[in-house]
């Protein structure tokens, strides 16, 4: 994919558009498709959910941390709890929220408004990232009654176009993120929840970069499966 | 969001001096203030950007940091920090950080730096003293070798003899033999255009059958190999076997300002101190050793603008001062016969703890074996006025207190010196301690050691947990205190209306001199040099670690800067004394020097309270 057909994309979006929220969202987008990568602004983010199904199960919390000009800013890493109709079930167990601290919580759409408003003017970056947009595009569906379109990064995918490239077969485990960030001299982190896994991903976007760029300039197609 | 959510990073860095001794609130305000960076060793370096200073720390991966010119001087991995001397000096870093490994760093931006600083001690001396390490370490590098760091322009001689083009070489030899030196330069306009050597003399008039009245330029060797007056003695050598050539013209924007011959450059290196102490012990009368004994300023001052640590230079300049008082002993014997019977020559004070510095003068006395009779005393006498005479007429002035081997008081069997120190041991009368201190500081530097061992043995063992003594000793020890006033500002001494600045000597070395020699001789231990003493009394538990490693650092730190105000005013001509202006250094090192008198003030408060607590 490349960054002109994305900008043309995102000015035909923000076009047909009707929902003054989701054309800002795209026009500023498209504003920092211009920039070289190494200044591009990206948003790492990670959601924690009761289950993988994005038809069934809730979004629990969103995680996000801004890389600017290559580096992550923590001042501005975020982390947002999301109330959820019914119980956690078992999943807490998981994730270590308990149903008490829900009620901290903001409602479904109140964590979609904040999303965007968050993110605007930044590329998506998440590890299994289609997973993810599942679950924020269906939420949008529910909410707006409309389409969103979101564009991400994936480590995940990056890291699996990289392992491919060495090797023919690529084992079982190694594409999980902790796996991968081992590969690139990254620390273990004991904990997780949404904000840290989201840290943990820019980490890795920031090696990986490293890695693809070597001395050479980066452009977007190199990023975007 | 609490710094909880992201748990991992505020626990990485809890985890690390000085961090952990910040609070909570701190530490979270602090964690949240970081941004990260990812390095790769593709990049080979990692960018300083000099408006960007900030406090870089490793989280993961392996740097290296090297100075401008590319010596090592750390090498960091997890937990290990970078950036903070530009921070704390404020000028542009002058190191380059070289990734070894990939890895990522948590950078701390300079505003947060600054309000940690403020709000912890710990932290702002942990910086201070991590910058005064590398510094150390930098010095420590540049120390390696005399020749290759220093200038020509320290050995040349300014005052070349010069002469026009059309002079005879006849008068041109009359002049260069009343100067005594083997060239001169020819000058046309004022530019050099030639040198005339004893050699040209000799190949192109003399074995020519030309006379004397042949012109300068006919003889001399035109347009010679020069040199450019900033250049290093090294490259002054490697020109010289390169053009197999004695003389080389120095010049300054293209006129002649003086010359460097090989002999200089031999003379410069024998001012190392092993070549010098090898030529101490070679020389075989007096004047002679008074001779080579001319050398040792210049050794000083290599030693000083090497950069060497003023441990060492007080080590070096100890070890040169005991090879001449050795060798003036044995020719003096030569003269006198034999002596009859077994002696030690005693030093005491600086010499005894091997920290001289410029223009010491001597402390010294003699240990005999038993009494004398007439006979020997008489051979004492003489033997003892001759080598204090010699330490005299080599620069080491007679001592102004008359503690000196000549003087009969400070000349004794080993039963009259044990009397002499039981005295000051079991009736402490402060007015005589005081004066007597530097005999603590006692070292043999000839004799046999058994006999010297029985003195210090029998000296130790009185003063070991000797309350009453270490309490006076202390009690003198602390009638002078650090130059800090109020708000940790700089006490400056006056003479008159004049400001004579800040006493590096009285008001700080020694003072841990007397810290270190009370714990000493409460402990009994032998070492007489006070960084040895002090590293002892750590190893014996009497000092705890973090506070024997401040007083040492102290020390070190305060002789040094002692050693380079004395290096300068050398340089500039200035008479040497102990005085520091503190404005004429950067805020950064005066800084330092408050930290390192609070260390001495500290402790002397630890010492009073160890040892003048029952009083």
């Amino acid at each position: 994919m490349n960054a002109i057909y994305l900008k043309l994309r995102l000015q035909l979006d923000a076009l047909l558009c009707k929902n003054a929220l989701l054309r800002d969202y795209y026009q500023a987008l498209n504003q920092q498709l211009s920039l070289p990568v190494s200044q591009m602004p990206f948003m790492a983010f990670d959601l924690e959910m009761t289950g993988l199904d994005s038809q069934q199960d809730q979004i629990l919390s969103i995680g996000i941390v801004p890389i600017i000009a290559g580096e992550l800013h923590l001042a501005k890493a975020k982390h947002l709890l999301v109330q959820i109709e019914g119980s956690v079930g078992n999943s807490a167990v998981i994730h270590g929220i308990v149903d008490d601290q829900l009620t901290h919580a903001v409602d479904i759409e109140q964590a979609l408004q904040w999303f965007l408003e968050q993110t605007k003017g930044h590329i998506l970056v998440a590890h299994h990232a289609p997973l993810d947009l599942c679950f924020l595009k269906a939420g949008y569906l529910r909410w707006l009654k409309q389409e969103v379109k979101l564009i991400a990064v994936d480590t995940m995918a990056l890291e699996k176009k990289r392992l491919l490239r060495k090797h023919d077969v690529i084992q079982e485990g190694s594409l999980r993120l902790d796996a991968c960030r081992s590969r690139y001299n990254l620390p273990v982190y004991a904990a997780h929840n949404a904000a840290v896994d989201a840290l943990a991903c820019g980490e890795l976007l920031l090696a990986q970069m490293a890695a693809i760029a070597g001395k050479d300039e980066l452009v977007l197609t190199d990023l975007l499966a | 969001m609490d710094a909880s959510e992201l748990q991992p990073v505020t626990d990485f860095i809890k985890g690390l001096v000085p961090f952990g001794t910040l609070s909570d609130l701190t530490l979270e305000r602090c964690c949240k203030s970081l941004s990260i960076g990812y390095y790769s060793k593709a990049s080979g370096f990692v960018p300083l950007d000099p408006a960007h200073p900030q406090l870089y720390i490793v989280r993961s991966g392996a740097f290296e940091v090297r100075d401008k010119n590319g010596e090592l001087l750390d090498r960091l991995g997890e937990g290990d920090y970078f950036g903070f001397p530009s921070l704390l000096s404020g000028e542009d870093a002058s190191n380059r950080v070289a990734i070894l490994e990939d890895g990522l760093v948590y950078h701390l931006p300079p505003d947060m730096f600054d309000l940690l600083r403020l709000e912890s001690r710990e932290f702002d001396r942990f910086f201070n003293r991590a910058f005064a390490k590398r510094l150390r370490h930098q010095g420590r590098f540049k120390a390696k070798d005399l020749t290759t760091t220093s200038r020509i322009t320290s050995l040349m001689s300014r005052t070349p003899l010069t002469i026009d083009l059309n002079t005879s070489v006849a008068e041109a030899s009359r002049l260069m033999r009343k100067a005594r030196v083997s060239s001169v330069l020819v000058i046309d306009n004022n530019k050099l255009v030639g040198i005339l050597t004893d050699k040209d003399l000799r190949n192109r008039v003399l074995a020519e059958n030309l006379n004397g009245d042949l012109p300068v330029h006919q003889a001399m060797t035109c347009n010679p190999v020069v040199i450019e007056s900033n250049s290093l003695v090294f490259e002054a050598m490697l020109s010289m076997s390169a053009h197999n050539i004695h003389h080389l013209p120095v010049l300054d924007n293209g006129q002649a300002t003086g010359i460097v011959t090989s002999t200089d450059i031999l003379r410069g290196q024998s001012s190392q101190p092993l070549l010098l102490i090898g030529e101490i012990e070679r020389q075989n009368d007096i004047a002679s050793l008074i001779q080579v004994s001319k050398q040792i300023p210049l050794l000083l001052q290599n030693l000083i603008s090497a950069d060497a640590r003023a441990e060492e230079i007080g080590r070096v300049l100890t070890s040169v001062t005991d090879a001449l008082t050795r060798r003036l002993i044995v020719l003096n014997q030569q003269i006198l016969g034999e002596a009859p019977m077994a002696f030690c020559w005693l030093a005491f004070g600086s010499q005894g703890r091997q920290d001289q510095a410029a223009c010491s003068d001597q402390d010294n006395g003699l240990l005999l074996a038993h009494e004398p009779d007439d006979a020997a005393a008489g051979y004492f006498e003489a033997l003892s006025r001759a080598v204090c005479k010699g330490l005299d007429e080599c620069g080491y002035v007679y001592c102004p207190g008359d503690i000196m081997a000549q003087n009969p008081k400070w000349r004794m069997s080993l039963q009259r010196w044990q009397q002499v120190f039981d005295k000051w041991v079991n009736t402490p009368e402060p007015k005589a301690l005081m004066h007597a201190s530097i005999f603590f500081d006692m070292r043999s530097v000839y004799g046999p050691k058994s006999l010297f061992d029985s003195l210090q043995d029998s000296v130790l063992s009185k003063t070991k947990d000797n309350d009453i003594f270490l309490a006076g000793l202390t009690g003198n020890s602390l009638t002078s205190t650090p130059p800090l006033g109020f708000f940790r500002k700089f006490v400056l001494e006056r003479d008159g209306s004049e400001v004579k600045g800040i006493d590096l000597k009285h008001k700080g070395n020694a003072l841990i001199n007397d810290i270190a020699r009370v714990y000493a001789l409460s402990a009994g231990i032998k070492e007489v040099n006070t960084a040895k003493r002090i590293r002892a009394l750590m190893e014996q538990n009497i000092i705890n670690r973090k506070d024997a490693l401040n007083l040492a650092d102290a020390h070190e730190f305060i002789a040094h800067m002692r050693l380079s105000n004395q290096g300068l005013q050398y340089t500039q001509s200035l008479p040497i004394t102990n005085y520091l202006m503190p404005q004429s250094v950067s805020s950064l090192i005066r800084h330092q020097l408050r930290d390192a008198f609070k260390v001495v003030h500290d402790g002397q408060v630890g010492l009073k309270l160890k040892m003048m607590r029952n009083f």
